[in-house]
């Protein structure tokens, strides 16, 4: 059997392609730069699996690796292979349309393509870009599902230019949920996978609780001027305000979704748990980046808080961190700054600033924003005080009693 | 990842509940942590060796300096640079290189000889401290001639005019580039004053600090401010203070170090005493 993964990143590897291989799958990665030129000159790599307390490395051997510009040879893979599986990132999926349709058209029999991508329904995004481009293969009967990873997978370490295997650093966790009825019967027999017919359901149970949590911590983690999630989630405030985050998100699923897929608390300190990973060396900024997609209508954080909201639980806490993210993004430079911070409420959001949700987080992003700068830390997220001040002190106040 | 803390004296009473917390910190991310007491053993010095990815020098004894000194000559890295917590220790060099940087210190003389400073005295009081002091021991405000010889330490002191506070002293801690300012009374009569109370820093602090850890090259440390009449004085500066009274100090610092230790195995070299700014840029971090 053999997968062509599209993205050789840290998911294409670290998840994808440990699975397969362990699956019986051959694997052919194809993507860009300096990661593809070493898999192909190497042929191997290594994942290494950690909870903190122990330590397993996975050798993924007789990989072979493509380059984008290899468009022939691209798609005689893709025409030829068992499975189709895509991580490039949700902002690249149109990106690789055209060598998935060319290779999709040479085709004799249908192939389930699988989009390992942490955003809503990336299969769909995929499946029109590639029939906008490619119309007859709407009638082959392709399988486009997207893939729920419940990994995290932090870093490669190595350099591209040398010799040695990468090593692609991760948590064990090895489960992925697909959309069954998306895709083509038999399904494939790949370690992990797990098919539901709610496959929305449980995307929004990742996003709402899990990546909703992530982005928690990251986003109150650079406030308050902490480099890594490990450490931001063992600040007392910021582990409540995850906690609390999460728990608007899993009380919104419960409402929608019953008790049973939304899940309980228990849930919630495993994740935490997760969170206190310190050996995967996780920073906030990586986990904090792209911040104006997670800010998106039905992405982590607003999605979530209005599922709140419609549950009628009031979402505070994840209308505080859909301000930090904000301000995240104003100095991640992510187009935030030159959009400003009413309209990408509207545009990014969808949410109005001057009523409900859109006005809370435009208060709270108010507030933040009185302090906000590159080097200053939030001393505390209830009273919102900064370590220095933009205007000269008057009367030296003190800003936190602390014993 | 192997993590060296040089501590002070191992004692049962007095200990700051910071260093436990950071090595318990440090241990849960997964870092290796030897704390060495240089004070409290026999170092055989020709067969000490860089046995870690990064050094703490936590102590600023006599013995902990030296034994960072040795372990500088043989290439190991230091969070805190042997060369930098040595300077900060010697009060004379720390002040000058400061008053070089540009920033603002009180008028200050140095002697062996206390009654050389009776004519200062004429232009009003003067705070004498020991030139290796630390935690105000040895330091006192001296107002008559006749004070002075009691003032003084059989060593050098330094001499420096007095300024009046407007209110309780100002620490200003700097962990990993990041300021944190602490208002605490002194001496402090209850255990809440010896903690005190956090306080955001004015920019003008702030360009202070910055411009204190410029002069050094460090981004851990911390300072004294005296603020008299309105005008900042920078009265002290340590290399590895308490912390006390910045909020999640043990967090913060086990991140800075963990972070740094991580620069370290990833390749990047741990910075030296760098060169003095130049003149306009003295001009910035007083203007």
């Amino acid at each position: 059997m053999k997968a062509v993964i599209f993205g050789p990143g840290r998911i294409g590897c670290g998840f994808v392609g440990q699975l397969l291989q362990d699956s019986g799958y051959d694997i052919v990665f194809v993507g860009r730069g300096a990661t593809v030129e070493h898999l192909a000159r190497v042929g191997r790599y290594a994942v290494r699996l950690t909870d903190g307390r122990r330590t397993d490395e996975v050798q993924v051997r007789g990989v072979r690796a493509l380059s984008t510009s290899q468009e022939e040879a691209v798609a005689a893979e893709v025409a030829s292979a068992d499975l189709v599986a895509v991580s490039v990132g949700p902002q690249n999926l149109g990106a690789v349309a055209p060598l998935l349709a060319a290779g999709l058209s040479r085709r004799t029999s249908p192939v389930n393509v699988i989009a390992f991508e942490n955003c809503n329904d990336p299969a769909g995004c995929l499946k029109e870009a590639v029939f906008r481009i490619a119309p007859a293969l709407r009638e082959i009967g392709h399988g486009f599902s997207g893939a729920i990873v419940s990994r995290i997978v932090a870093r490669r370490i190595g350099d591209p230019a040398g010799s040695e295997p990468l090593v692609f650093l991760g948590d064990p966790p090895e489960g992925f949920i697909v959309h069954g009825p998306s895709l083509r019967a038999p399904l494939p027999r790949i370690a992990g996978l797990r098919a539901v017919d709610d496959y929305a359901a449980w995307l929004m149970k990742k996003l709402y609780t899990f990546s909703a949590g992530h982005a928690a911590a990251a986003y109150l983690g650079a406030l308050k001027g902490y480099r890594y999630v490990h450490t931001a989630v063992r600040d007392p405030e910021i582990r409540k305000a995850v906690r609390a985050a999460m728990e608007e998100g899993r009380r919104g699923l419960a409402r929608r979704f019953g008790r049973e897929l939304a899940g309980d608390r228990r849930e919630l300190e495993a994740i935490l748990k997760r969170f206190e990973n310190a050996a995967l060396d996780d920073p906030v900024i990586r986990v904090g980046r792209d911040p104006m997609r997670k800010l998106g209508r039905e992405d982590r954080l607003v999605g979530a808080a209005r599922l709140a909201a419609e549950a009628g639980v009031q979402p505070r806490r994840l209308a505080l961190v859909a301000a930090a993210a904000m301000c995240f993004g104003c100095a991640a430079d992510s187009g935030l700054g030159t959009c400003g911070p009413e309209a990408t409420l509207r545009t990014v959001s969808g949410l109005d600033p001057h009523k409900g949700l859109g006005r809370e987080v435009a208060t709270a992003f108010t507030k933040l924003t009185e302090g906000r700068e590159q080097d200053n830390v939030l001393l505390s997220l209830h009273e919102l005080v900064w370590s220095w001040a933009r205007k000269q002190e008057r009367g030296a106040q003190p800003a936190l009693r602390l014993a | 990842m192997k993590i060296g803390i040089l501590m002070p004296r191992q004692r049962t009473s007095r200990r700051s509940p910071l260093m436990p917390e950071v090595l318990k910190l440090l241990r849960e991310f997964g870092a290796t942590v030897d704390v060495i007491y240089p004070d409290d053993r026999c170092t055989d010095l020709c067969s000490l060796r860089v046995e870690h990815d990064l050094y703490v020098l936590r102590s600023d004894t006599e013995m902990a300096l030296s034994v960072a000194g040795a372990l500088h000559a043989i290439g190991a890295p230091i969070l805190n640079p042997w060369s930098v917590a040595t300077m900060m220790k010697d009060k004379i060099a720390a002040t000058r290189r400061l008053a070089a940087a540009g920033i603002p210190v009180p008028e200050t003389h140095v002697t062996c000889v206390p009654q050389r400073l009776g004519q200062l005295l004429e232009e009003g009081p003067l705070v004498i401290k020991p030139y290796r002091g630390a935690r105000g021991r040895g330091m006192r405000v001296v107002f008559e001639p006749d004070e002075l010889e009691e003032a003084g330490t059989g060593g050098p002191i330094l001499a420096q005019r007095y300024h009046r506070p407007d209110g309780p002293d100002r620490k200003i801690y700097c962990i990993g580039g990041q300021l944190f300012g602490v208002f605490r009374r002194y001496p402090a009569l209850s255990y809440s004053e010896k903690y005190g109370e956090s306080f955001s820093i004015a920019p003008e602090l702030r360009e202070i600090a910055l411009g204190c850890g410029a002069a050094f090259g460090v981004e851990l440390f911390g300072i004294d401010v005296v603020v008299s009449e309105g005008k900042p004085y920078v009265v002290d500066i340590r290399s590895f203070p308490g912390f006390k009274g910045v909020p999640d100090a043990a967090l913060r610092l086990a991140d800075y170090i963990y972070a740094t230790a991580q620069r370290v195995l990833a390749g990047n070299p741990i910075g030296e005493l760098p060169g003095l700014p130049t003149q306009s840029e003295r001009k910035a971090v007083t203007a």
